[in-house]
Formats: structure tokens, C-alpha cells, sequence
């Protein structure tokens, strides 16, 4: 308790002399200080969603583990009555490990989209670095898809065994996920501060995406289809396509169609889709007040 | 030498309104035109730009430990002023500099939700304000005494009375520990018990420890009490800064708040006598922008009379601002010549509650009203008088009369 309020009466004593300059001139710019400053808020926000996601329903966190389970069961049924050649078990799997992967990164996208618009009362009332806002989403969405990963993981130990050596790579593939649909998501999330629209075409463009990346349909089905040759070079470009054949990578120790070049292209897309949302975030980021 | 904690220069913020053309917007499908228009065209053809300085070349110096009131009528510019001293918003032009660390309570309990407990609100809250968890850690037991919901921490806050609520978020703002603390209107909200303590508190916290406080409020009497320095904005200017008693003085002298005289239009067609005048003052006939609660005040009604009159009689009605009429009194029937009258209506019996009143006026002669005035005359009873100090009046705005009831404890 003394070490508290020594540490207290320290950051008092430090504070006084501290200068803070506001100018209209400002530009903003990626302060990690003040984000780690904040750190204490971004972990109230987080908890804050987490919290209360199930609040006054009757089953509460279940939810958390129905919703994954009844993911799985719609597409991996589905998918085993469209597609006879595999065995139904292997295509089950194989489907829901697409699906599970696929609500972590769509989630993400939505959540952090929303998460200026729906923070707006914070916004306008309080000064916070406002990147904390969309960071904050993102928690939910991992702790559902750490859920539904331990669901999955059972059904495949029980039907299949242990998963591949290269389960190991799976954190920096989740991450690297994370960091695409973080960025998307920011994009969105900075325009919706000034065009609502935002929140209409977004359900639509999670659709486009689904169909277009190896969630459902694989991408060896999608390359045998017979399309003209600029729309399969497009559909490699997407970045969600290698995220989630990496992903099925680390379980199943196997590549789906894996092309250096392509690989290379969608992670080259994805570090500029972050840098971009991020110039555009900053760029915009004094006036949401103004705006939303 | 005192050191400065605040200083603004030139600063100055411009919004853009936009004026939507008429007809476009006025029907279902005209703004469904405009809406498909605007996405073909860049040009926005349906719009008119114009621009609006919400704050114009705003300069001053706050010293460190003063505790200033800034004081203007709705739309002055207070709020944003705020706003862009707590950096919510960025001005347009200026630059602001100060020393320590700020924290700013323009709403009480941003971001509490109401599915979250008392418990957990009050780290989110407190972490939103910029606190960190050790300050909320060692802060905690004194936030829930202050705010004394003990019994219900553990409850949704959706649950609490908008009393308990309120409580609860002024106690965790209360409690922050920044050198600079800017409040706005927050007092408004919660019971006259409240307040007080609130205010309690804030001179605690200013005085005892140094802090420099930003105050906003329509109240005059807490700005009074909490503040000992002043600035009164006005359309986006600063027309003074000065000590609180100099600026509230300066405030309700401005007219910018209540009205207190009225020029009553000729009324349409010709009659014997009109109202020309109403004025309202005090006894000692200084006019009242507001009328102090628990002070005496009275109307003052200036009549041209052109043609005699007779048995002629002026009523005065006071209704309350939800329509329901208070009381009523009536001068005794005269027979009057052509001239000039006035004629007085004293209040020195019955204490109105605080808040807005209607005047309602009529002339007539034998029974037959002649000229009724029911919607051009509104006085306001501000919170700040007599009656506020008064230990037997708890809130000054809670009925219609004021006037305390003789009540007796005895022990049995």
C-alpha cells in the first residue's frame, strides 16, 4: 500500500512539470507512449465487451461455445452433401477449420468497424488516444475464437488424431490475420465517422469475402473452375486466401495450391492495407468529434 | 508570483453548416432524389456552405489554483471552448498550453454501461477519465462512500435511480487526481442534497489541494460558490474576464438571460385602452433579468388609455411552465380618463419555486376583455437568492410554492 502511494505521489510530482501544447496546427502521429499510457483503459474497454456480450441472456458464456459448434455443424453438413469425392469426416474438418478461422477475421473486421460509431458517446465527451477504441474490440472476437479453436481441436483429436508439427506457426498465423482485419477494419471504421453508409455495405462485403476465400469453397476447387485467367489471379491476391490456408497449413501440414509469388503479393497487400488505414486514421483522427 | 496553468491564445473554431435547399429535402422521395443525386454527382449541388465561428480570438491566462466560472447564455461558445481545452476537439486556429495533467467531466458518467455493476463502471469510468487502476485501487473505498450506493455495487448500474446514478459518476470524477479539472453543467442533473455535497467537494478539492477548476454552469449560485475568478463569453467572444462577483453581476445585467421588460405590440384593432409596457423589478424598482428565489419582485404594467373607460379592471395571472395557472389577482373596478397608468402587481407573499413562468395579462371593462396578452411574457426564478440559503428549503424547484409549512418535531 505505501509502494502505491510513493508511486502515486511520484506520477503527481512528474505531472506538474509536464507540458502539453495544443495547436491547430497539430498533426497526429502514432504515439506508442501515450498508447502504453493507456493501457489501464484499453484493458477496462476490453473487459467492458467481454463482459457484456451475454449479459441477460439465460445461458450466458455457453453462448460462446453453441455459436462455434452450430457454425461448424450448418457448413460441415453442407459441405459434405455438396462434395461426395472426400470422406465425409475429412471434409468436415477440413470445412470447419475454414469456419472457425473465418469468424475470428470476419468478426474483427465488423467489430472494429463499428467500434468508433458505437464508442461515439467516449469520443465526444473525453479526450483518449482513439486507436485504443477499435483495439479494444478485438478481444472479444479472440476469446469467442479461442473457444471455438478448443471445440474444434477435440472433434479433430477424436476423428483424426494429433494435428501437424506445424501447429506451432498457428500464434504468428492468427496474428498476421489479425493484422489484415484490423487494418481493414480501421479503414471502415475512420470512413463510417463521416459516411454512415459504411454500415450497410459492410455486411455485403463480409459476404463477397466468404465466397471468395478458401472458407467453403477451396481454393484447388476454385483454381479447376473454369474462369477466366484474371479473375483467378485476383482471387490469389486476396490476402484472406493464403491467412486461411495457412491456417488449415498448421493443422493439416499441408499447403493448399501454394505459390511463392502470390504469397508474397497478398502479405506485401496486407502491410499496405495497415499502413493506409493508418495514414488515413491519423490523418482524420482530431476531427471525429467534429464529425460523428 | 503565481504560476500560470492555462494559457490560450487566439484561438478560434469554425464549423460549416450545411443549408439544405428546400424543395429537395422536404418529401420521402425528394430526399430520395437527392440522396441518388448527390452519389452520381462530386458537386454538392444541394447544399450551401456556411460558415459559423463558434469561438472567435479567445486569449487568457489561468492561474495555477484558480477556480474560474465561465459564464454566457446558450450558444456563447462555452462548450466548445471546453472542448477543445479537454482536446476532444481541435481548434481551428491558436494554441493552447498548459501545465499538469487534465482531466474533464463534460458529462457525468461517459461511458458507464448499464449492464455493467456499480464495481465495474467505476474502473471503466475512472480508467476513461484517466486514471490508473493503483488510483482507482487506493481511491476506491472513499468513491463508494461519497457516492453512497455500498449496498448496490454489485448491481447493473441500469438497475440504479437516476439519483443513484448520477452519485456514482460524480463520485469517481471527484476523485481524480489531476491538476486541472474542467466540469461542465454537471451539476444539473441530481437533487438539490446532491449539489450541495458536490459542491462541497469541489471547494475541498480546490482549496485543499491547489487544483485549477474550469466551471461551466447556468446556475449562478454554484458558479458563485465554487469560483472566485470569472470570464463571461459572449457570441463567441470574451466580453470579460474578472473576478465571479464582477462577471455574474456583469452576466445579469447583460440581458442575456431573462428578459425583463416587455414592448407589447399595438394590438390590431383599435380599443379604448392597451398595454403599452411590462416591465418586472424589485421593490426598489431596479429592473430583474431574473428574479432571485425568495426575493420580492413585482410587475410593473404601463397602459395608454385613449378613450375613458369604465369600471375597468387589469387581471394578472401567473402559470407555471407546465400551464398550470398558480394564481390570479385583480385590480379593483375604476372609472378612468384618457392618460397615461401604471399600474404595480407586488409578489411579496407567495415564493415560487425556481424555473420559468408565464405572465398572462388582461384588460376589461365591465366583465368584457378587451386585450389579453397570454403568450409574450416569461420571467425566470433563477436557483440563486434568499431561499436557497434558507435550512428549511431543501431545493428550490421542487413544487410550485416555496413557502415553507410550519412542521413541528415532537418526541412522544
Amino acid at each position: 500500500m505505501y509502494a502505491v502511494k510513493k508511486r502515486i505521489e511520484l506520477c503527481i510530482f512528474i505531472s506538474y512539470i509536464m507540458k502539453t501544447v495544443i495547436t491547430s496546427s497539430d498533426k497526429s502521429f502514432l504515439n506508442l507512449s501515450e498508447l502504453r499510457r493507456y493501457s489501464g483503459l484499453f484493458k477496462y474497454l476490453s473487459l467492458r465487451d467481454v463482459s457484456v456480450r451475454y449479459k441477460q441472456t439465460k445461458i450466458g458464456f455457453a453462448w460462446s461455445i453453441i455459436r462455434p459448434l452450430i457454425n461448424i455443424l450448418i457448413f460441415g453438413c453442407l459441405s459434405i452433401l455438396v462434395d461426395k469425392t472426400q470422406s465425409p469426416t475429412q471434409k468436415f474438418l477440413m470445412v470447419s477449420a475454414g469456419v472457425i478461422f473465418w469468424q475470428l477475421l470476419s468478426s474483427a473486421i465488423t467489430e472494429v468497424s463499428n467500434s468508433l460509431t458505437v464508442n461515439s458517446n467516449i469520443l465526444t465527451k473525453v479526450y483518449l488516444p482513439k486507436l485504443i477504441l477499435p483495439l479494444s474490440s478485438l478481444l472479444v472476437c479472440i476469446i469467442d475464437f479461442l473457444i471455438a479453436f478448443v471445440i474444434f481441436i477435440l472433434l479433430f483429436i477424436f476423428f483424426k488424431g494429433l494435428p501437424a508439427w506445424q501447429l506451432v506457426f498457428l500464434p504468428i498465423v492468427i496474428l498476421y490475420g489479425l493484422v489484415f482485419c484490423f487494418s481493414l477494419g480501421l479503414l471502415f471504421a475512420t470512413a463510417s465517422v463521416k459516411f454512415r453508409d459504411v454500415k450497410f455495405i459492410l455486411p455485403f462485403i463480409i459476404q463477397i469475402l466468404f465466397y471468395a476465400s478458401p472458407v467453403f469453397l477451396s481454393t484447388e476447387f476454385i483454381l479447376k473452375l473454369n474462369m477466366p485467367e484474371f479473375a483467378k489471379i485476383i482471387y490469389q491476391l486476396n490476402p484472406l486466401v493464403y491467412m486461411l490456408n495457412a491456417f488449415k497449413y498448421c493443422i493439416y501440414g499441408s499447403f493448399d495450391n501454394f505459390n511463392m509469388l502470390y504469397f508474397g503479393i497478398s502479405i506485401g497487400i496486407t502491410f499496405l492495407t495497415l499502413i493506409v488505414s493508418l495514414k488515413y486514421f491519423l490523418n482524420f483522427e482530431k476531427s471525429f468529434a467534429d464529425y460523428i | 508570483m503565481s504560476q500560470i496553468a492555462i494559457k490560450v491564445e487566439n484561438v478560434s473554431k469554425k464549423y460549416n453548416l450545411l443549408h439544405k435547399q428546400k424543395n429537395q429535402a422536404d418529401s420521402l422521395i425528394g430526399s430520395f432524389g437527392g440522396g441518388i443525386k448527390n452519389m452520381f454527382s462530386s458537386k454538392k449541388t444541394s447544399t450551401l456552405n456556411e460558415e459559423f465561428w463558434a469561438l472567435q480570438d479567445i486569449n487568457f491566462e489561468i492561474n495555477k489554483g484558480d477556480r474560474v466560472g465561465i459564464i454566457g447564455r446558450n450558444g456563447a461558445g462555452k462548450s466548445t471552448l471546453l472542448k477543445i481545452l479537454s482536446r476532444i476537439v481541435k481548434p481551428t486556429t491558436g494554441s493552447i498550453e498548459y501545465y499538469g495533467r487534465m482531466a474533464s467531466l463534460l458529462e457525468v458518467g461517459t461511458g458507464f454501461h448499464g449492464d455493467l455493476s456499480g464495481r465495474e463502471n467505476i474502473y471503466l469510468n475512472g480508467s476513461i477519465l484517466g486514471m490508473s487502476k493503483h488510483e482507482i485501487d487506493a481511491k476506491f473505498d472513499e468513491i463508494v462512500a461519497f457516492s453512497e450506493v455500498e449496498k448496490f455495487l454489485d448491481t447493473p448500474v441500469k438497475r440504479y435511480s437516476s439519483g443513484m446514478y448520477v452519485r456514482l459518476a460524480f463520485a469517481v470524477a471527484a476523485h481524480l487526481e489531476t491538476e486541472i479539472l474542467i466540469v461542465d453543467e454537471v451539476l444539473a442533473v441530481g437533487d438539490a442534497a446532491f449539489q450541495k455535497k458536490c459542491i462541497g467537494k469541489m471547494n475541498e478539492i480546490s482549496n485543499k489541494e491547489g487544483k485549477t477548476i474550469l466551471f461551466v454552469s447556468h446556475s449562478m449560485q454554484s458558479v458563485q460558490k465554487i469560483c472566485n475568478t470569472g470570464i463571461f463569453l459572449q457570441k463567441g467572444k470574451i466580453i470579460e474576464q474578472n473576478t465571479i462577483d464582477k462577471i455574474v453581476n456583469r452576466y445579469l445585467q447583460s440581458g442575456d438571460t431573462g428578459q425583463a421588460s416587455f414592448d407589447i405590440p399595438l394590438p390590431n384593432e383599435p380599443i379604448n385602452g392597451h398595454i403599452t409596457k411590462v416591465i418586472i423589478e424589485n421593490k426598489q424598482g431596479q429592473i430583474l433579468h431574473e428574479i432571485p428565489v425568495g426575493s420580492d419582485w413585482r410587475v410593473r404594467i404601463l397602459i395608454n388609455v385613449t378613450q375613458p373607460i369604465e369600471h375597468f379592471i387589469v387581471g394578472l395571472g401567473i402559470v407555471s411552465s407546465f400551464d398550470t395557472p398558480i394564481r390570479t389577482s385583480w385590480s379593483l373596478p375604476e372609472n378612468i380618463s384618457v392618460g397615461n397608468y401604471e399600474i404595480i402587481f407586488d409578489n411579496d407573499d407567495v415564493m415560487l419555486t425556481s424555473g420559468l413562468y408565464k405572465l398572462v395579462i388582461g384588460l376589461s371593462s365591465h366583465v368584457r376583455t378587451f386585450q389579453y396578452i397570454d403568450d409574450l411574457i416569461t420571467i425566470i426564478i433563477s436557483d440563486a437568492g434568499d431561499a436557497a440559503n434558507n435550512n428549511r428549503i431543501i431545493n428550490t424547484d421542487s413544487g410550485l410554492i416555496l413557502n415553507p409549512m410550519n412542521v413541528t418535531l415532537n418526541k412522544l
